[in-house]
């Protein structure tokens, strides 16, 4: 390096004569720049317009689905539970008229003492309560045609014991009658 | 020592890479003159200076998470300053690279250097030479790049820089001697 070379690197500060206009120039530069990422860089991927819009297709669905799921799933349950209780309602009548007019007729009867109809009333009191369970059983959806069995055949005893009763106190009946035609 | 200097302004460059627009502002302030200054000295008109300039904060702040500290970020800035200058002259079809004819009006015994020049005529003789001189006395006596960065920046052979180099050098001692 010679002289002339030295003496220009020894001088280099003299060279930078001018003066920028930083705040035109800023006004420029910061028009141009970016817009500020967020302090984690985590983020900076899902800052992006695509996976904004995947994100939003995803939480979309997922939202569209799970409601779908729900309403679908609360129509069927309403759908059958309707069903269920249609034929509920449908046995209930048919079986009520007949236990009703049965127990009927056992209070009607001369023939029984008030302690045989009471305990007679205490048997179809049990299978009440046993009604009434099987009743919210069903209403809880187990299994209903198994329910729906139980209660039929909750109804089939009380009247095969009404119709025993019946029949006993009819073969008392004939027994009396007998008995006076032996007289 | 170097490790140090690499990372100047690290604090700086990492919260301007995060989009912080007061450190990137404070990094401007700090590099704004003398990236004005290596831009005039390249195209001598204001306004195509402030353009580079412009434009090269803005390539540097949103490619900022490219620049890894191999070099400082001076330095770095610097560069983008430089090759954009070069492209906006070679836009213009100003020569970045000295034309071989211009070679033969020079006396080759130009070595008697004068002990003492006013850096100001100096500057002066610098803008009278041709234009491909000017880059190369630019790069190499101002801004310091050695003849293999200045291949790259110009894309020529370091050996290329090297002669040329020396022939704009007699040339400017020559145009200085008349000032």
């Amino acid at each position: 390096m010679d002289d002339f070379e030295k003496y220009i690197k020894e001088n280099k500060a003299l060279f930078d004569v001018h003066k920028a206009d930083k705040s035109k120039l800023w006004a420029n530069i910061e028009s141009g720049l970016n817009k500020p990422e967020s302090k984690t860089k985590t983020v900076k991927l899902w800052s992006h317009v695509i996976f904004k819009v995947a994100a939003t297709i995803v939480i979309a669905l997922g939202l569209f689905s799970l409601v779908n799921i729900l309403i679908v799933g609360q129509a069927n349950k309403n759908t059958q539970n309707n069903l269920a209780l249609q034929e509920l309602n449908d046995i209930d009548s048919h079986y009520k008229g007949l236990v009703a007019y049965q127990v009927k007729l056992v209070n009607k009867s001369t023939q029984l003492s008030s302690e045989e109809k009471k305990e007679f009333l205490s048997f179809m009191d049990e299978l009440d309560i046993e009604y009434g369970l099987l009743k919210v059983e069903l209403q809880k959806n187990v299994d209903n045609e198994r329910v729906l069995e139980a209660i039929v055949i909750n109804y089939k005893k009380r009247i095969e014991l009404i119709e025993n009763l019946l029949r006993q106190i009819n073969s008392s009946k004939k027994m009396d009658n007998d008995d006076v035609y032996t007289l | 020592m170097e490790t140090n200097i690499l990372y100047t302004h690290k604090s700086l460059v990492e919260e301007s890479k995060l989009g912080d627009r007061n450190a990137q502002y404070k990094l401007y302030e700090l590099y704004v003159d003398a990236m004005y200054n290596i831009s005039m000295r390249m195209m001598h008109i204001k306004e195509d200076a402030e353009d580079v300039v412009q434009d090269s904060f803005i390539e540097a702040f949103n490619n900022l998470s490219s620049f890894r500290y191999e070099s400082t970020f001076g330095s770095w800035l610097k560069r983008i300053v430089i090759n954009k200058s070069i492209n906006q002259l070679k836009k213009k079809k100003i020569p970045v690279i000295p034309i071989e004819n211009q070679m033969y009006h020079i006396k080759e015994d130009t070595e008697d250097v004068p002990p003492e020049i006013d850096i100001k005529n100096i500057i002066k003789g610098i803008r009278l030479l041709p234009s491909g001189y000017q880059q190369i006395i630019n790069l190499y006596l101002v801004e310091g790049y050695d003849h293999v960065e200045i291949s790259e920046i110009l894309g020529i052979s370091p050996s290329t820089s090297k002669s040329q180099y020396h022939r704009a050098k007699k040339k400017l001692v020559e145009i200085v001697k008349t000032l």
